[in-house]
């Protein structure tokens, strides 16, 4: 496979992946959202095997399979799990209104894809628009944790916004050493069900979710 | 054989740490803890030796001790084996009070050497991948333990502190990931050890400098977020005020330094790739603006612990600052100041954590004459609190005029004036709050008993490093100082 | 070589294709629905007879209506009509066909359908018009600048508007499609619940007063005038979905009058017609249509991802 061809498959993807982070955004259940960061994820996997295919880096394979095991299919079925545990609203109420975050999602795109227009020759060190969707999806990721009140959305913002600097990290030149993204999805997965257990826990002791305790103060 | 530390000093805690898992006898966990933080610094000296001796060593390829990991080394190990004979005493009255379940004890001690773990492979890792990978380690496990007790306010602190920390990382990683990149492409392709700190720093001057600025905030943003720096700060006097004490002890001790640790490695190139101004600036910028946003809580503060989390935000902003300030002379100070806030602030929170077992609050309004009822741990207080404020002839005075002195030098007089109306202002509140609380009569229903050796010896020890270095700084942790400054000057 | 027909024969033979295939593709979307409900459903052909029906019937007109509601019925099919000799549906090259207008003129002629629609509903005086209108209109105020940024987006990449032109152009890159394509195309399918009138937007077989948004304008109107505008509903569905055709699938194409070429021409706008169709259905069939105070934030979807795709090929 080319680079040339690599770099627009990437394209291709990077627009699906905004479009699943547009749709996490407006989302208006938890459902639909923990099934965008999950197509997210697929997306992912099938970038590093593009990429794995052009570079001919062996470990993008197994990186890739690793982000379709772990993020497509574990991550969710865990926030799934916690989802029925909890047996919370299935509506999520944002903070904001949708139509202010849609905005200023749509600012952040346009920002961050000024930023890479702006970058001299290093900008071929990524493929593709790798590197601003990458920026895109870890800024909105944190607008989706700051503007809604669900702990579950909020740690799908987050799972979101990781998925934008994987996008990055596998794109730069041949993607990172292996262990590395090893260890970063064996840490994102063990942070998940730290989250996990300690919803689990506020909702067994006090019938409230958990991001919406705010007696600490001052 | 001196490479083979570099690994060997990572895995003793994590070692202790799974083996505390098995044990139920309440001595032989003692035994454990301490032994392993013993283990744990006497290996930290022992490199610390090897360093000053040989340079810089390296193991396996992805650490490094030189004597900027040397320093933080040290403070982790220090702090580790204080803590550890703090929590003697601690332990115990917590499970005669029913706060921790006796069963559940060896799940606590598991997490802290977990912990310790964590971070001594963050102050080791050369490669930056490891660094993050074990950065975001110690949020989970140190997450986990704020959350210990299981109440609703502690586990609404640990929330906190999980997502905060965890999106401010990540954060972190992608600036890593930029900084990876732009040594990939000014390396024109991947080479071998390129996401090592020493290879990317050898490089730096070659870094494209728009790639690097953009991966700079990131890594400010990120790592900040887990120092404590503002306007990302918030979870930090949640989490150290509702953790166990002497898990705030180290978090506030060793764990921020160990973040601000991240920071300065990648400073240290950024610095090289496009000019000192741009992180200096930052750091500046965010230093000040830490201090000024602590101050006024600090004021207005009620909870013994909560203020004391503020006070830690106010210190890594001082220190963020010395940084900012730059050249020898301020980055000396901040390094020193790393470790004297460290010391000191384990030492006050640890002697906090004994008055509020005593009675029974954390609210320093109720709490009164502290050193009629523990006469030499109040006395602690008040040399630690007054040491916080910046007070002569404790270290942070020391710290904190060098980092003054190098402002001044560099002409930055608006940045310097702020700062010493904040610290002026905070050693009023401190004071003030401290006061109250140690002076006065207690009421009676105030736990009276007699000081128990445990918290006290690592008190006193804490509070000997604490006045020693106020006074004079000894000849080989100035010569490791010294040497820590050159890395971060270049 | 085969003489080419006159460009005015062939934008008369496009339009006629659009208005007298439209109903069937209105009945081919409620067939689908009702056999995934499992039921027969209606035959394809339903929407002839409805309209057959009607103008047979008599007219009744409101007491309070201007004689100038008559006409409205006849200006929107005219206006809706119009719009259709615009979209290249069998030829695209330029020359082609009678140069109209271009994708502008398209979707400022249904907006001006859409216009006199609210116009006559409001004339007619009856509450259920004027709620009809003030919510149609909501929604066109969100759809028609999304719908402009989408083509513009596209005729950026192809350096002009007419759809005719475009689709001739855009043509051969159908392969190298970039994200701003992709962002456009799902904005566009958004869009297109929006301007057919279907859920989750609108229910099409609703006659509820409180959940129509066309059904409302439609009320007052009857017998051929009814007739008229049920044509103009299915026109516009069917132009709104030729459009995306045009704008995403310019494929199959015919460069001349030669039998095969129009055989292959109308297999491929047939095809493309049915699968969008389908598209239409399962939506349809899969959602429940959302409170009227939803549709801006999803309608704000659609702008953000039209906005996105022409920001994105712009930057």
């Amino acid at each position: 496979m080319s680079v040339a061809l690599a770099a627009r498959l990437i394209d291709v993807l990077g627009g699906l992946l905004l479009f699943t982070m547009l749709l996490i955004l407006a989302a208006g259940q938890v459902f639909r959202a923990i099934y965008a960061v999950a197509a997210q994820a697929v997306f992912l996997g099938i970038a590093g095997a593009v990429l794995a295919a052009a570079t001919g880096n062996v470990d993008l394979w197994i990186i890739a399979f690793i982000t379709i095991v772990a993020k497509a299919i574990v991550l969710p079925w865990l926030l799934i799990r916690v989802v029925r545990r909890v047996q919370i609203s299935r509506e999520i109420e944002p903070v904001i209104p949708v139509h202010l975050t849609l905005t200023l999602a749509a600012g952040i795109v346009v920002l961050a894809f000024h930023l890479n227009a702006s970058l001299g020759p290093v900008r071929q060190t990524v493929t593709g628009n790798a590197l601003p969707v990458g920026v895109t999806l870890i800024l909105i990721g944190v607008l989706v944790m700051a503007s809604r009140r669900k702990a579950l959305v909020q740690m799908v913002g987050l799972f979101a916004s990781e998925n934008g600097i994987f996008f990055t990290a596998m794109a730069i030149s041949q993607g990172m050493p292996l262990i590395i993204e090893i260890g970063v999805i064996l840490d994102v997965v063990l942070g998940a069900l730290v989250m996990g257990i300690l919803v689990l826990r506020v909702r067994s002791s006090v019938d409230t979710d958990i991001a919406d305790l705010e007696s600490l103060k001052g | 054989m001196t490479s083979h530390l570099l690994w060997i000093t990572p895995l003793v805690p994590f070692a202790v740490g799974l083996a505390m898992l098995l044990v139920r006898d309440r001595r032989v966990q003692t035994a454990l803890d301490v032994g392993g933080s013993l283990a744990v610094l006497g290996l930290a000296l022992a490199v610390a030796r090897a360093v000053t001796d040989h340079g810089a060593v390296t193991a396996l390829g992805v650490f490094r001790a030189d004597a900027l990991a040397v320093v933080f080394l040290l403070l982790v190990g220090l702090l580790a084996v204080a803590v550890s004979i703090a929590t003697v005493g601690w332990m115990r009255r917590e499970v005669a009070r029913g706060e921790i379940r006796a069963e559940r004890v060896r799940f606590y001690f598991a997490l802290v050497h977990g912990f310790v773990a964590t971070m001594v492979v963050t102050v080791l890792a050369d490669n930056l991948g490891i660094l993050w990978i074990a950065m975001e380690g110690t949020t989970i496990t140190s997450a986990l333990l704020v959350g210990f007790h299981g109440d609703k306010h502690g586990l609404e602190a640990a929330w906190k502190y999980i997502i905060v920390t965890t999106i401010g990382i990540s954060f972190g990683l992608f600036g890593t990931v930029l900084f990876y990149g732009a040594a990939v492409h000014a390396q024109g392709g991947v080479f071998a050890g390129a996401m090592n700190w020493s290879s990317i720093a050898a490089i730096a001057h070659r870094l494209d400098p728009g790639i690097i600025r953009i991966g700079f905030i990131f890594v400010m943003v990120g790592y900040g977020t887990k120092a404590g720096l503002a306007p990302v700060h918030m979870w930090l006097p949640d989490a150290h005020s509702q953790a166990p004490t002497p898990v705030s002890a180290l978090l506030s001790g060793a764990l921020i330094k160990c973040a601000l640790f991240g920071i300065i490695r990648f400073h240290a190139i950024a610095r090289d790739a496009c000019g000192p101004e741009f992180s200096h600036g930052l750091l500046l910028v965010f230093g000040l603006v830490s201090i000024v946003v602590a101050t006024p809580f600090i004021i207005v503060q009620h909870d013994l612990k909560r203020l004391l989390g503020y006070h830690s935000v106010e210190h890594v902003g001082i220190i963020a600052l010395g940084l900012g300030f730059g050249g020898r002379l301020g980055t000396y100070g901040a390094l020193l100041h790393v470790v004297n806030h460290g010391v000191t602030k384990a030492l006050v929170f640890l002697v906090a954590g004994d008055a509020i077992g005593r009675y029974g609050t954390r609210d320093m309004r109720l709490m009164k004459g502290f050193l009629g009822v523990a006469p030499i741990a109040g006395t602690l207080l008040l040399l630690g609190a007054f040491s916080l404020a910046g007070t002569p002839p404790f270290s942070i005075f020391v710290s904190e005029l060098i980092v003054i002195r190098a402002g001044l030098a560099g002409g930055r007089f608006v940045a310097v004036a702020v700062f010493l109306a904040m610290v002026v202002v905070i050693f009023a509140g401190l004071i003030h709050h401290v006061g109250q609380l140690a002076f006065g009569t207690a009421d009676g229903t105030v736990e009276r008993g007699r000081e128990p050796l445990s918290p006290l010896v690592a008190l006193v020890l804490l509070a000997v490093v604490m006045v020693l270095f106020g006074v004079w700084i000894p000849v080989n942790p100035d010569r490791v100082l010294s040497a820590a400054t050159e890395i971060v000057v270049g | 070589m085969e003489t080419t027909p006159a460009p005015v024969v062939r934008t008369i033979a496009q339009a006629a294709l659009l208005v007298l295939a439209a109903p069937l593709v209105t009945g081919y979307v409620q067939k689908l629905k009702a056999r995934l409900q499992c039921r027969a459903g209606a035959s394809v052909w339903q929407p002839y007879r409805d309209l057959s029906k009607l103008l047979r019937k008599g007219t009744v007109q409101s007491d309070t209506a201007t004689p100038f509601f008559r006409a409205i019925p006849v200006l929107v099919l005219a206006a809706t009509a119009t719009a259709t000799a615009m979209l290249p549906v069998l030829w695209a090259p330029a020359g082609a066909t009678v140069p109209l207008g271009d994708a502008i003129l398209l979707v400022g002629l249904l907006a001006l359908a859409r216009f006199l629609l609210a116009v006559g509903a409001l004339d007619a005086g009856g509450a259920f018009g004027g709620m009809g209108a003030s919510r149609e209109m909501t929604v066109g105020l969100l759809v028609e600048p999304a719908l402009m940024l989408t083509v513009f987006s596209v005729a950026v990449s192809a350096g002009t508007t007419d759809v005719n032109l475009l689709a001739a152009r855009r043509a051969p890159l159908l392969l190298s499609w970039t994200a701003p394509d992709l962002l456009a195309l799902f904005g566009m399918l958004i869009l297109a619940l929006a301007e057919t009138g279907r859920i989750p937007v609108d229910n099409p077989d609703t006659h509820l007063e409180l959940t129509m948004l066309h059904e409302g304008m439609l009320l007052e109107h009857s017998g051929p005038g009814l007739a008229c505008i049920a044509l103009a509903t299915h026109v516009k569905q069917l132009v709104t979905l030729t459009l995306v055709a045009a704008l995403f699938l310019p494929v199959g194409l015919a460069r001349d009058a030669s039998p095969p070429a129009i055989a292959l021409a109308l297999a491929a706008f047939a095809a493309k017609v049915l699968a969008l169709a389908t598209f239409l259905g399962l939506v349809e069939s899969s959602y429940a249509k959302l409170r009227f105070f939803r549709v801006p934030q999803f309608l704000g979807l659609g702008l953000v991802c039209a906005f996105l795709a022409l920001a994105l090929r712009v930057l």
